[in-house]
């Protein structure tokens, strides 16, 4: 007892109280909305444990074919990713060739680029009426009258090719650290005994990256299997993640959108054990660091050339639907032509002329902003206390923060759009004028008097506080991974010689650690404020009425309406992207080469 | 000027007992040395003292105050870190300001004093620098002066001297001493390093495995370790079992019979009486031997040259005994050459400078 209360006594106060905030509010907006949607779908209305909902989303065809849908998209996509993305990974550990340095970061770039704008361009490049089919045309591959739609299969092809080229840079941060931590004596013990290049590779080289290949597949398997935005823009409709984006207008009384969202978690996490259970404790090649780094070779002119152009080509291709969603956004009329047939500024006056587009951008601002400054906070906070304290239950608190990065967006933004609900608990976060007036449920009377302070300042049907907690949650992780890295990488000395020269604590983190970790701080800011700037799932779902649309769903009514909509939304797109490449840019210099390090489990 | 005293301290990290139960009295203006091997919690007292750690039992006193549980900043302690910790995104002297501006000293004051710091450890041109470019010996000046500008109670060092070569550290640990001479401090200073303690040190304690061992002034210490760990922590020592046989004549000598022959000695142990049969270690330091052709009547080893290393200063004869067993001798000034092999040596030893210790 009396050790307890020394322990406790030793322990700094104020972190044991942001511990303690921390993880209350871990539990109400990560815990409680994934308990609600799964108390939906296995309790019916009488309150009674029924298995009946999620077992009839493999019954019922229509949703069994999504499910199946979302298997291809996520297979296909990880397969395409890896086949891009191993080559590269191989060529830049091995080789030196011109513009090696720029081109491995280049190729990096699709990562930050929002696919959900990208579909956009792709579509206009691969459409029946598109710029491939023209060239094609034009050089009597193709007959004009039937031209073949590239996108295929109701548009899986299309959201395939969108996904892959999105998410193969996880792959390759992924293969080129596994890479790095191979020992290049290996491989040089199976030359000296003989074995050609080619087979080096295939007996040496893979068997020992797979644990990294695998790390980096199971992200983008699990991102591509829940991908809502890009199969949305090919109207791709029959896949589980748009199934449940169209069950959302009537979740009220229907268990199915829940069962759907529990069948998708459970996938997700199944995925991981499996991951984890194959791939897990086979990690030999981490466990024994390099002895020696690698030398890359230099190569033949003619094949350095060839690895620069794949490396340009790939980049090039991965940039390409951005670039065609430029090009919608700067033309007048875009079929049957290889490249615009005019060029001008209409889109952008009118876009900005449009009521929903100027509001949008606002709004993505403001929701950005205040996410960014809410996720700036905790995720500080929660780093300094992981890194620099002993608190028990530290380790716990880590990966609690981490864990927004594992779960679907769509998941998660399903649980907020649930437990906001008129006459659910929290629903004086989004309708505080009802919940002030309201009389039934669960810490009522707490609802009621918040709902009436929040009413003052803002109306019923208003998602910014939801969106700004929903996008605090989900970026979390990355303040949290830049921050803890700056701490990891300061001394703790610095800060008690401050502390022993009479600077409170506070005081010494101030003026000494915050200062030296500042760039980690920013660089983990602006990563979580550009990804705000353009998340989908959320926005999408929790904003329902037009003056409240944040850009991307700006972008995807705009899309969706008649006429010029989908120029309109391009010209928007790329606004947000210039927006993303000025913020990104800023946080690559900031942060320098340990950009790629968020991106790796 | 504080006293600072430590009663019964104790502390644990998860199944490690770092400190057991310590308890220390270090006076106003002392200098004062923690010494033992790595991992002996000497470190760990220090943060103690600091305010970085709070104990599991008992207390830290400045004076007749209990600090025990005073946070760092409160306590007025100014500590050299042995990685030094300058902050590197402040220049030289906004380094040395750091500690006045936390004590609300006026901008004058804080400039003059900061001046009068650098000038101390003639450093007052290289304050606008940075301080990734000063050289290690400047960068641990600065931190000296970082800690004295705030005139602490009491200066505790954690290895200042560590990162510093040879040749370097022997002038800087000369004026430390000077130096906190100068302004009184109560200095403690935690090292591994046992030369620089006996050089500088007023007093000194020995910890081993969170305990103290032995303290005193370092020529207490070196010349009469209580135990066989403290008598070879401390310099070289020649150590030869035996028992006790008596009590001879009348300047508390005791006889010792060993494999080598009768050996007279004296106990270092205060409150020990021995008894017949006690089995004991004879302590002898390498230095406090010497060669000879013939044997003696006790307090002798005879043996075969082993090995003969010439050291300039010094010149080491290391002789096998007839269990095997080295024992070495320290010839201070040699001029003679070395002794041929195989022959027979014989190494005496003073019956003042031969302990007896407990085993």
């Amino acid at each position: 007892m009396n050790s307890l209360i020394t322990r406790l006594r030793s322990l700094p106060p104020a972190s044991v109280v942001t511990f303690a905030v921390a993880g209350f509010l871990f539990l109400i907006f990560f815990v409680y909305p994934i308990g609600i949607t799964l108390k939906e779908a296995f309790f019916g209305p009488d309150n009674t444990f029924t298995l009946e909902f999620v077992s009839m989303v493999f019954l019922d065809p229509l949703y069994l074919e999504g499910l199946i849908n979302a298997l291809k998209m996520a297979i296909f996509s990880t397969a395409l990713a890896v086949a891009i993305a191993l080559p590269l990974a191989l060529i830049a550990d091995r080789f030196i060739f011109p513009g090696k340095a720029i081109l491995s970061s280049l190729v990096l770039i699709p990562l930050i680029l929002p696919p959900f704008v990208g579909a956009i361009g792709v579509r206009h490049l691969l459409g029946k009426e598109g710029s491939f089919n023209t060239i094609l045309e034009s050089i009597g591959l193709v007959n004009a009258a039937s031209p073949i739609d590239w996108l295929g299969a109701g548009g899986l092809a299309g959201v395939v090719v969108m996904n892959a080229l999105h998410l193969y840079p996880i792959i390759f941060l992924n293969v080129t650290a596994a890479l790095a931590n191979l020992d290049p004596a290996m491989d040089e013990a199976a030359q000296n005994l003989g074995c050609t290049t080619w087979k080096r590779i295939i007996k040496i080289t893979l068997p020992l990256i797979m644990p990294g290949v695998f790390a980096g597949c199971t992200i983008v398997f699990i991102w591509s299997f829940t991908e809502l935005g890009v199969p949305l823009m090919f109207d791709y409709t029959r896949v589980t993640s748009v199934q449940i984006f169209h069950g959302l207008k009537d979740i009220s009384g229907n268990p199915f959108p829940y069962a759907l969202v529990t069948v998708m978690l459970a996938s997700t996490i199944l995925m991981y054990i499996v991951s984890k259970l194959l791939f897990g404790r086979s990690n030999f090649a981490v466990s024994g660091r390099a002895s020696m780094a690698a030398a890359p070779k230099h190569l033949p002119r003619a094949q350095s050339f060839a690895c620069t152009a794949a490396f340009s080509l790939v980049t090039f291709l991965a940039v390409l639907p951005h670039l065609g969603v430029v090009f919608v956004a700067f033309a007048g009329d875009w079929y049957n032509s290889v490249l615009p047939s005019e060029i001008g500024f209409s889109n952008f006056a009118e876009a900005l002329g449009n009521e929903v587009t100027l509001s949008s951008i606002g709004n993505s601002i403001t929701y950005a902003v205040l996410a960014t400054i809410i996720a700036g906070i905790v995720g500080v906070a929660i780093a300094y206390i992981v890194v620099r304290t002993n608190i028990p239950g530290r380790e716990a608190l880590d990966a609690m923060a981490m864990l927004p990065l594992a779960v679907p967006g769509l998941v998660l933004a399903f649980g907020y759009l649930a437990m906001t609900r008129e006459g659910q608990t929290f629903d004086f976060l989004v309708f505080p004028e009802a919940a002030s007036q309201s009389n039934t449920g669960f810490l009522r009377l707490l609802g009621r008097m918040l709902g009436s302070i929040f009413s003052k300042v803002m109306d019923d049907g208003n998602p910014i506080v939801i969106l700004v907690i929903a996008y605090a949650v989900r970026r979390l992780p990355y303040v949290v991974r830049s921050a803890a890295a700056g701490f990891q990488q300061t001394s703790v000395s610095l800060e008690e010689a401050a502390r022993n020269l009479g600077a409170s604590p506070w005081t010494a983190i101030r003026k000494i650690t915050l200062p030296l970790i500042a760039a980690n701080i920013i660089a983990g800011c602006l990563l979580a404020f550009s990804f705000a700037m353009l998340e989908v799932s959320d926005s999408l779902i929790l904003a329902q009425q037009r003056e409240h649309f944040p850009i991307t769903k700006a972008i995807y009514s705009l899309f969706t309406s008649l006429g010029n909509g989908d120029q309109l939304a391009a010209s928007l797109g790329t606004w947000a992207m210039l927006f993303l490449g000025i913020t990104i840019v800023g946080a690559g210099i900031l942060l320098g080469r340990k950009l790629g390090g968020l991106f790796r489990l | 000027m504080v006293s600072i005293t430590i009663r019964s301290l104790s502390k644990r990290f998860g199944d490690t007992v770092a400190l057991d139960s310590v308890s220390l009295t270090i006076e106003p203006g002392e200098m004062f040395f923690l010494l033992g091997p790595s991992g002996c919690g000497k470190t760990t007292l220090l943060r103690h003292i600091a305010g970085f750690y709070t104990p599991d039992a008992g207390k830290v006193l400045f004076d007749a105050r209990d600090v025990t549980f005073v946070p760092a900043h409160k306590r007025n302690t100014a500590m050299m870190f042995q990685s030094y910790a300058l902050w590197p995104h402040m220049s030289v002297a906004q380094n040395v300001a750091f500690g006045l501006e936390q004590r609300k000293a006026d901008p004058e004051n804080i400039e003059r004093r900061v001046g009068e710091a650098l000038d101390m450890v003639r450093l007052r041109k290289q304050a606008n620098r940075k301080i990734n470019q000063l050289s290690g010996g400047q960068q641990q000046r600065v931190a000296l002066a970082r800690a004295l500008v705030v005139r602490p109670d009491c200066l505790l060092l954690d290895e200042p001297l560590s990162n510093l070569d040879a040749r370097l550290r022997l002038d800087m640990r000369t004026e430390i001493r000077r130096i906190c001479k100068e302004f009184g401090l109560t200095t403690v200073y935690v090292t591994h390093d046992q030369k620089e303690a006996l050089a500088i040190a007023d007093r000194l304690a020995i910890l081993d495995e969170g305990k103290v061992v032995q303290g005193g002034t370092p020529r207490q210490i070196y010349r009469f370790p209580f135990s066989t760990r403290v008598a070879s922590f401390l310099g070289e020592t020649n150590m030869i079992r035996g028992v006790i046989e008596s009590e001879v004549g009348t300047d508390k000598l005791w006889a010792v019979k060993t494999d080598f022959g009768q050996f007279w000695g004296r106990l270092t142990e205060k409150n020990w009486e021995p008894t017949k049969g006690d089995r004991v270690t004879v302590c002898v330091r390498p230095e406090a031997m010497r060669l000879a052709d013939y044997a003696g009547a006790r307090n002798t080893i005879s043996g075969k040259l082993n090995h003969y290393m010439y050291l300039g200063d010094t010149a080491q004869t290391v002789l096998s005994g007839a269990e095997g067993q080295e024992i070495r001798v320290t010839e201070l000034h040699p001029t003679g050459r070395a002794p041929d092999s195989d022959t027979e040596l014989f190494a005496s030893s003073a019956p003042e400078d031969t302990l007896i210790l407990r085993r």
